[in-house]
């Protein structure tokens, strides 16, 4: 058995073995982790077929992609409430499985009939060498044969791009705008809003008199915020009234 | 070319023990410099010059106790040092020490460990994955600081990330070739010029170039290799020390490790992408010059690490990521434009 079997075995086993730990695995940040180990090692085979830069590719760009997965796993889940195994709606218990079985057995059936395998096409190694390498044999494909789809392909991530965009915008762009200048402008804090005030200065009686209007408040005492509120209808509550002046 | 693997294997055992030991006199050197910079004598205790100082570091860091956090993701927490160290690491495979096999004891042996022909998107992708290890080490300790920590290396390496590598495109269209060895020989060409009666001959080096893409992708290499200014994941004055807060002893040596390797890889990098790695007078005469030459760019690009961190003050989160997605991503789109027409002018594919 030659090293390159050797290497082909233990790569598949491991990004197979990963890939069902993504499904059974019960904390999602491990989920993530065996996300990343099956795509490492499905980039390995990638890199044993020859085609380096497809390896490369899918590391960088799955590697940003399960890295931002992570992010929002870790801050949208919360680890103390995670759903027990075996729970979840009883719909999602039978529809799931079933699919699970019907994707498995439309794979099945195509490896069955090698529809997936199709023609072979014309990238043996001697026409890559001729252009130069898997990377010139790639971007030739891409950029000539496969031009329209590659161009609809960015369409709809522009489009995810402005969707993003529009949902992170406030109701009124010059909310946002006033809060995240990085500075004011000269002179500008300083500055009264409306010009210096007209009014004539109060005195200490007119504040003296104000202040004993403002000083009679409610003081509520409850066990319960529902007693206040009227959740449960009970109304034992004690109000206490203090006047100062 | 062709080599045996055994023999492939042996030289990249030397270089990765070359390279560890170059990371151990990476900090020495950094107190050094670090030292002068504010006027204070710096390791001077151990051995001469405080030369064994990185020696009775490594001691004292597998000598201390290894703690645990209680509530720590314990499997998470044990690979997370490693998967930075490993991939630190790795990423020197793709980088040429010279640019023809030499003969020792009857054997051809390569100056390089692997000549991938990806070879610069290679050292891209590992330097994504090293992130995993900063984020997932962030979340095993179980500690509001250290998670912070790797959200925003996270966030810092997704940005800079994208800078990293469109800064390198030029260099891509130019050579037309992503192998490191290749791009490193397109540049031991010399070019002459010739104004008016005057001739003059300059190397070929990507810096003259590619000046812009030269300060954007050093920029972009210090974000990510989280230094100052911008280490934001490990701000003492905010997160205690971020994402390694709760690592002690081996565990925390080889966040440390990782750190300052991925420093000299990314110098060697720069070196060999915009310098000519191993190109200088007497370089084509014997191949020990050329790894001087490149030793001696590695440390200048060290040094320029080091002075960053002595002079400028850490940059607001906000300002970190403003600099990449308003200021570099723009700049570095003109240039590859740029870059783009005028080898379609030159290539005579494209005329006015």
């Amino acid at each position: 058995m030659s090293w390159n079997v050797i290497f082909f075995y233990a790569l598949a086993a491991i990004s197979l073995l990963a890939a069902v730990g993504i499904v059974i695995a019960k904390n999602p940040v491990h989920s993530a982790i065996f996300l990343v180990l099956t795509l490492f090692n499905t980039a390995g085979i990638f890199v044993m077929l020859g085609a380096e830069f497809l390896a490369a590719a899918q590391v960088i760009v799955y590697a940003g992609a399960a890295l931002v997965l992570m992010l929002f796993l870790l801050m949208l889940v919360d680890p103390q409430a995670l759903p027990q195994r075996g729970g979840g709606h009883p719909i999602q218990r039978i529809v799931g499985p079933l699919l699970g079985v019907i994707l498995f057995l439309e794979v099945g059936a195509a490896i069955a009939n090698r529809a997936i395998v199709g023609g072979l096409g014309n990238a043996s190694p001697e026409n890559i060498a001729l252009v130069g390498g898997s990377t010139q044999a790639v971007g030739n494909l891409l950029f000539t044969q496969y031009l329209l789809p590659f161009e609809i392909i960015s369409l709809v991530l522009l489009v995810g791009v402005a969707g993003a965009i529009v949902l992170a915008l406030p109701e009124r762009l010059g909310e946002r705008l006033g809060t995240i200048s990085l500075g004011h402008p000269r002179g500008t804090d300083m500055a009264l809003p409306e010009g210096p005030s007209t009014a004539a200065p109060r005195t200490r009686a007119d504040e003296r008199a104000t202040a004993a209007l403002e000083a009679t408040r409610e003081i509520i005492l409850v066990d319960d915020p529902d007693l206040y509120t009227g959740g449960r209808g009970d109304t034992r509550q004690s109000t206490v009234k203090i006047t100062r002046n | 070319m062709e080599q045996p693997i055994w023999l492939t294997f042996i030289v990249a055992f030397i270089f990765m023990n070359v390279l560890l030991v170059g990371m151990a006199y990476m900090t020495w050197y950094e107190r050094k410099v670090l030292a002068a910079m504010q006027d204070r004598v710096g390791p001077n205790r151990v051995g001469w010059k405080g030369l064994l100082q990185p020696l009775a570091d490594g001691v004292k860091l597998l000598g201390k106790e290894d703690l645990i956090p209680a509530n720590a993701d314990k499997i998470v927490f044990f690979f997370a040092p490693l998967i930075v160290f490993v991939v630190a690491i790795t990423r020197v495979a793709v980088i040429p020490f010279g640019s023809i096999s030499i003969n020792i004891f009857g054997q051809s042996i390569n100056l390089w460990i692997t000549d991938l022909n990806v070879g610069a998107l290679f050292l891209l992708a590992f330097g994504s994955l090293g992130v995993y290890g900063i984020i997932l080490g962030g979340y095993a300790s179980a500690n509001r600081y250290s998670l912070l920590g790797g959200l925003r290396s996270a966030a810092q390496v997704i940005s800079y990330e994208i800078i990293l590598g469109l800064s390198l495109v030029g260099i891509f269209l130019i050579s037309s070739s992503l192998s490191i060895r290749t791009i490193m020989e397109d540049q031991m060409r010399e070019l002459t010029f010739a104004i008016g009666p005057l001739t003059f001959t300059l190397p070929n080096w990507y810096i003259l170039s590619q000046p812009m893409a030269f300060v954007i992708f050093f920029l972009a290499a210090v974000a990510e290799t989280n230094r100052a200014p911008f280490d934001l994941p490990e701000a003492e004055t905010e997160l205690v020390s971020g994402f390694h807060t709760e690592y002690s002893a081996f565990r925390f040596s080889f966040y440390f490790l990782g750190e300052y390797i991925n420093m000299i890889v990314v110098s060697l990098f720069a070196a060999t992408m915009f310098l000519g790695g191993i190109d200088g007078p007497g370089a084509d005469r014997f191949w020990g010059i050329g790894i001087l030459w490149l030793l001696l760019k590695v440390i200048l690009f060290l040094f320029f690490y080091i002075w960053l961190r002595g002079t400028l003050p850490r940059f607001r989160f906000d300002q970190l990521m403003g600099i990449a997605w308003k200021v570099l991503l723009p700049l570095v789109l003109v240039n590859i434009l740029i870059t783009a027409l005028i080898r379609l002018i030159g290539q005579g594919q494209l005329s006015f």
